[in-house]
């Protein structure tokens, strides 16, 4: 336990400074968004009102008022660096293992030949890529708040429409993916998505144990666990046509999810421990 | 003692190793011997389970290799293991970290003795250096069993002379050693014994005192014998 607690915290700093980027550009990005696209707003409001002369119901008749939702939507400042951040984990997901074994470092020797169960490596990378994830998800959350008051501050009242963050996240489909709206669901997403990092995980280590023979295993596993994954949803459709009930249905694919995530760990654990090459 | 039965290793259709088996005792420096390509590092790779054997068992003092025994024996490769970002003495913190076994004294000890410093940056070291980094990392772990990897290879003339005196300090002392190389120049005159290898089989597995006492023969002077054989 210590030692894999050691790993994670190892793992973490690694990656540590490419994720304060991940974070500044984020950070950087929304609220120049904000205050570029708030602004602008106003300006194009006192223009419109001060020097055309144009009454402030027509002005927000003309060009709606403003709002976090609208920026979000209508521009690329909130979309664009989730989507970055979101598709650097996915690489790093890849990254994380074969820094160690790519180039002429041979520092996956010294990770095999820690004096402890090989398991805690593959545990503590797929911890570590977890916490980048909830770290980015809090952060979000933490700057939609924020920016719902830049806004308030930016922006008269009357020209302004407030969004809860329900609101906000039901305004694009990704956040809704990123911030399920009950509990459970937020247990299915993320469950979808751990049992998925474990997933790439073993295929990864069928690659590092079996080299090119390994690739062709890692698709063939990878298929096959998506294939048990879906297996009551196939016999729903193709099969029994509906015969199911909606929560039975629910039921069969939290326990196939389960055979797929504990048969990741499980063949991951016999081919790190037996089978990878250093 | 390890002991090595009958091992063979394949990569596809290509047979590295083809039932190698000896023993390597504490207190003494076993050098296994053979070209480049026959199998050498594979040995040390399988002993320490950074690769899967095909057939055949390999003990530690009668166990099979598990995660305590990384506390027990070691392995230097002929390139460093700890990242080239780290400086000397990050790579120790690490060492420290996740080694019972990490002797910081020694650590200490090792880096004055090779002239080293703990604020030297690993990727900014020269080859000769690195080899002494990596060669440090092992020694400084209080293990019974060193497994090394061509220590020599590539390396200047007053590095292997510094690395060479290792053998015969304290610091090698009671713990045994395999050690792995295809010039026996540079540490004839230290061996105890000898594995000399081809085509992934064991050809002859002899004492150097013995050979040297019984028959007046160097290490040179078999290898010749089997080699041409």
């Amino acid at each position: 336990m210590n030692r894999y607690l050691k790993l994670v915290n190892f793992e973490f700093n690694r990656f540590f400074k490419v994720y304060l980027a991940l974070i500044g550009i984020t950070i950087l990005s929304q609220l120049i968004g904000v205050f570029y696209e708030a602004g602008n707003y106003v300006s194009k409001a006192n223009h419109s009102i001060y020097n055309q002369l144009m009454s402030k119901s027509d002005f927000i008749t003309q060009y709606q008022p403003m709002s976090l939702v609208r920026i979000i939507i209508g521009t690329p400042w909130f979309i664009g660096p989730i989507v970055f951040s979101v598709a650097v984990l996915l690489i790093y997901v890849f990254f994380i293992w074969y820094r160690d074994w790519l180039g002429k470092n041979t520092f996956s020797y010294r990770l095999l030949m820690l004096p402890t169960a090989r398991i805690n490596i593959y545990l503590a990378k797929a911890t570590t890529i977890l916490l980048f994830v909830f770290g980015l998800v809090a952060l979000q959350l933490l700057l939609f708040i924020s920016e719902c008051w830049i806004l308030q501050w930016m922006v008269p009242n009357e020209f302004r429409i407030d969004n809860s963050i329900t609101e906000i996240i039901n305004s694009e489909y990704l956040f809704r993916v990123l911030f399920p709206r009950s509990f459970l669901e937020f247990l299915l997403t993320y469950a979808i998505g751990i049992t998925a990092v474990f997933m790439i995980f073993t295929a990864i280590l069928f690659e590092r144990s079996y080299r090119i023979k390994g690739i062709i295993f890692g698709i063939i596993y990878v298929f096959l666990s998506i294939v048990i994954f879906f297996v009551p949803i196939l016999l729903q459709v193709f099969i029994f046509k509906n015969y199911f009930y909606p929560v039975e249905l629910f039921f069969m694919e939290v326990v196939t999810g389960l055979i797929v995530l504990t048969g990741a760990i499980w063949i991951g654990n016999y081919l790190i421990k037996n089978k990878v090459m250093a | 003692m390890i002991e090595v039965k009958e091992v063979s290793k394949g990569f596809g259709r290509k047979k590295v190793l083809n039932g190698v088996s000896f023993t390597a005792e504490k207190g003494k420096i076993t050098s296994l011997i053979g070209i480049n390509g026959v199998g050498k590092t594979t040995i040390m790779k399988a002993i320490m389970n950074l690769i899967p054997i095909n057939r055949g068992e390999i003990f530690i003092d009668g166990e099979k290799l598990s995660e305590k025994s990384y506390e027990k024996i070691t392995f230097i490769p002929d390139a460093i293991t700890l990242l080239p970002q780290m400086r000397i003495g990050e790579a120790f913190i690490f060492m420290a970290d996740f080694y019972d076994s990490w002797n910081e004294e020694r650590a200490n000890e090792l880096l004055q003795f090779f002239k080293l410093k703990k604020s030297d940056r690993i990727s900014e070291l020269s080859k000769g250096n690195t080899a002494k980094v990596n060669l440090l990392l092992g020694l400084a772990l209080d293990v019974d069993y060193i497994l090394m990897d061509e220590p020599f290879s590539g390396i200047d003339i007053f590095s292997r002379e510094q690395i060479a005196n290792v053998f015969t300090s304290h610091l090698i002392e009671d713990r045994g050693v395999i050690i792995t190389t295809h010039e026996i120049n540079d540490i004839e005159h230290l061996i105890d014994k000898v594995v000399l290898l081809d085509n992934g089989v064991v050809l002859k597995e002899f004492e150097t005192e013995e050979v040297r006492e019984n028959e007046g023969k160097s290490v040179i002077d078999v290898m010749r014998e089997v080699y041409r054989a």
